[in-house]
């Protein structure tokens, strides 16, 4: 759920980066952490085991100059992947604006993707949302590892959701490789969706076309 | 559906929170919603209001769970003691949080008695801040984009020292 504060000019919306268990969620908040400058990002906290597998959730504030006259707040969170953590997942979910599901491209990896997608629908639904309502992009990660599916088989598994084709970008995430193309992405989505419903206008170069 | 407040809810809300503050010898109150965004706060000054509100929402939602695992409806509040500092996490309804944190020359008892009061006036702004519901006020015109190149300036080079 979005917030808008008209006393500090601040609007808040919320962005979650899931997917199934080390498929590069954790990476993408560090890359971003790492490359955006100092006056735009917070502290990058981790809520990790000792083996560095997210627990409960990462989380980032980022600050955007987004849209006119208001300071635009992302709150950027992490879900942990492994299965036994759905609850957590749940919570960390509530009230989000926007997903970008991170597939794991290898083959390997397909059963874990595809538990990993329904269960994202799954919690949409328990929250009373849904993928056909909510913004999300797909990012097919860890593209530079020699055993993956090829792009146009994961397009075919993973968007073609009711013949509607979603936003989605190749990525190699320690190399930075469509980390910021997905952000940009997905912040595009919701904030095109936040300022259609407060009866905003988007103008036709800043309007994003699903593919 | 969003939570939208005018300057008026944000001094109502700074009165109460200040009174608490001033009443329970507190040194910050905030009010977040439990998505973890940061509604309002005060006395927040050496501590990240922010980070606060993601950690103490996803510490109440958790503990939420554990009472439903235990077969209690919910715990109403959730405190952390530490050797200096404490922590006070309440609900006001089912979507905004109380957040204060006290120092331990403060009294618990006194910070709990004084947050009900506080969550009352809070329970009575958020009903009216719902029912009025998302729509712009009449004196704000609508929200206009600006060019997405602009968004999050251009990234900083990792590899430069």
């Amino acid at each position: 759920m979005s917030f808008i504060n008209y006393a500090t000019r601040e609007i808040q919306l919320k962005i979650v980066y899931y997917g199934c268990g080390l498929c590069g969620k954790t990476t993408n908040l560090q890359v971003i952490h790492q490359t955006i400058r100092d006056e735009a990002k917070g502290s990058l906290t981790s809520l990790a085991t000792s083996q560095d597998r997210t627990l409960f959730f990462d989380f980032m504030p980022l600050t955007a100059e987004a849209v006119r006259g208001f300071k635009t707040r992302f709150q950027m969170y992490t879900v942990p992947g492994q299965v036994m953590y759905n609850m957590t997942r749940r919570l960390v979910l509530r009230g989000a604006d926007g997903v970008v599901f991170v597939v794991d491209s290898q083959w390997d990896k397909m059963q874990q993707n595809l538990e990993s997608f329904a269960n994202l629908e799954e919690n949409l639904r328990l929250q009373g949302d849904s993928l056909d309502k909510i913004p999300y992009i797909l990012q097919y990660n860890k593209r530079d590892l020699p055993a993956v599916a090829p792009a146009k088989y994961l397009e075919f598994v993973f968007n073609n959701r009711g013949g509607v084709r979603r936003p989605s970008v190749s990525a190699v995430a320690p190399r930075g490789e469509g980390v910021f193309e997905s952000l940009n992405l997905v912040a595009r989505l919701v904030l095109n969706r936040f300022v259609k419903q407060h009866g905003g206008k988007e103008n036709a170069d800043q309007q994003f076309q699903l593919a | 559906m969003a939570f939208v407040l005018v300057p008026k809810d944000v001094q109502r809300m700074h009165i109460v929170l200040n009174q608490l503050l001033l009443r329970a010898d507190a040194q910050g109150c905030m009010v977040c919603d439990f998505s973890g965004h940061v509604l309002t706060e005060v006395g927040f000054d050496c501590h990240d209001p922010m980070l606060i509100s993601a950690l103490g929402a996803g510490v109440f939602a958790a503990s939420r769970e554990l009472a439903r695992l235990l077969g209690e409806n919910e715990f109403s509040s959730v405190i952390h003691q530490g050797e200096k500092r404490s922590l006070f996490i309440c609900a006001v309804n089912n979507d905004i949080l109380l957040v204060t944190v006290f120092s331990n020359s403060a009294s618990v008892g006194l910070v709990k008695l004084y947050a009900r009061p506080a969550v009352a006036e809070l329970r009575a702004l958020f009903a009216g801040i719902q029912e009025r519901g998302d729509s712009r006020p009449s004196n704000e015109q609508s929200f206009v984009l600006n060019d997405p190149k602009e968004w999050f300036g251009s990234p900083v080079d990792a590899s430069a020292p």
